[in-house]
């Protein structure tokens, strides 16, 4: 059991990363601000269901996850839920290299990469399915292990990998658009 | 591609998110050792991840902090 008292002293740490997560699932500072301060109110008048010295930082990103989902999927607009279908492995990558090899060259992929800006990144993984873009950003973006992901989403293993996997081949494709659309890759090829 | 290839393409993720037991990411090691083509795929997919993640990266402002502080400690009250 944890003593609420340490609650300030214990979570407080883990405030910043748990608003970078809330701005990319919420997508706009005022509510990535409610969540992040709703997740901690939870989290403060529960403290005493903690168990102190597991996962306390999973926990937190437990309680943002389902308030996230209880607030706002209902809100919002249903996003269509398309069904991205299977992208190939390795998608970016082999578009960036020549046809040639099929093998990127190192300077290639440092101007693709590199150019790369904040913004597109930031759209490409916003307009993901929720689904998909919710491993992804527990795995990516904070670093959680599989297992902890599934503990968080409450979904087994197997479908956090299924998902993470597919949304990341899915996030490769928007950024390639992205980049086609910027002209930082030819926009003549057409893709099937 | 051999099928080496295969069976190490098909775990990629697994591999890069340090998700695989010892044996298997060990078979998977020595393949990237032997395979520059796989060894370059594999090292673009871990940068992608990296360049991602830190883009993502956002400041988070300290008036909020302050907020969250305030919130929590009136809720003590």
């Amino acid at each position: 059991m944890a003593d609420q008292a340490d609650f300030e002293a214990d979570a407080m740490q883990f405030a910043p990363q748990l608003y970078t997560a809330a701005m990319r699932m919420a997508r706009n500072p005022a509510d990535a601000e409610d969540l992040v301060q709703e997740t901690f109110l939870k989290a403060y008048r529960a403290y005493h269901t903690f168990e102190a010295g597991t996962n306390l930082k999973a926990w937190l990103y437990r309680i943002l996850t389902n308030t996230y989902i209880n607030k706002y999927r209902r809100a919002s607009r249903r996003p269509t839920e398309v069904d991205l279908g299977d992208v190939e492995d390795l998608y970016l990558y082999r578009r960036i290299g020549s046809e040639q090899s099929g093998e990127a060259s190192q300077s290639a992929e440092d101007l693709f990469l590199e150019g790369l800006v904040e913004s597109d990144i930031k759209q490409a993984v916003e307009r993901l399915p929720e689904h998909f873009r919710m491993p992804v950003l527990l795995a990516d973006l904070e670093g959680f292990s599989y297992k902890e992901i599934a503990e968080i989403l409450d979904v087994p293993i197997g479908t956090v990998m299924s998902r993470l996997h597919r949304g990341r081949k899915a996030l490769e494709k928007a950024l390639w658009e992205f980049a086609r659309n910027r002209g930082l890759v030819p926009a003549d090829e057409v893709e099937s | 591609m051999s099928e080496h290839c295969d069976d190490a393409l098909a775990n990629i993720y697994n591999y890069l998110d340090r998700e695989l037991e010892g044996d298997t990411a060990s078979v998977i090691r020595g393949h990237l050792e032997d395979c520059p083509p796989c060894e370059h795929a594999f090292a673009f997919e871990d940068r992608l991840k990296m360049v991602i993640r830190q883009r993502l990266e956002v400041e988070v402002p300290s008036e909020f902090l302050n907020r969250l502080r305030q919130a929590l400690r009136s809720e003590r009250t």
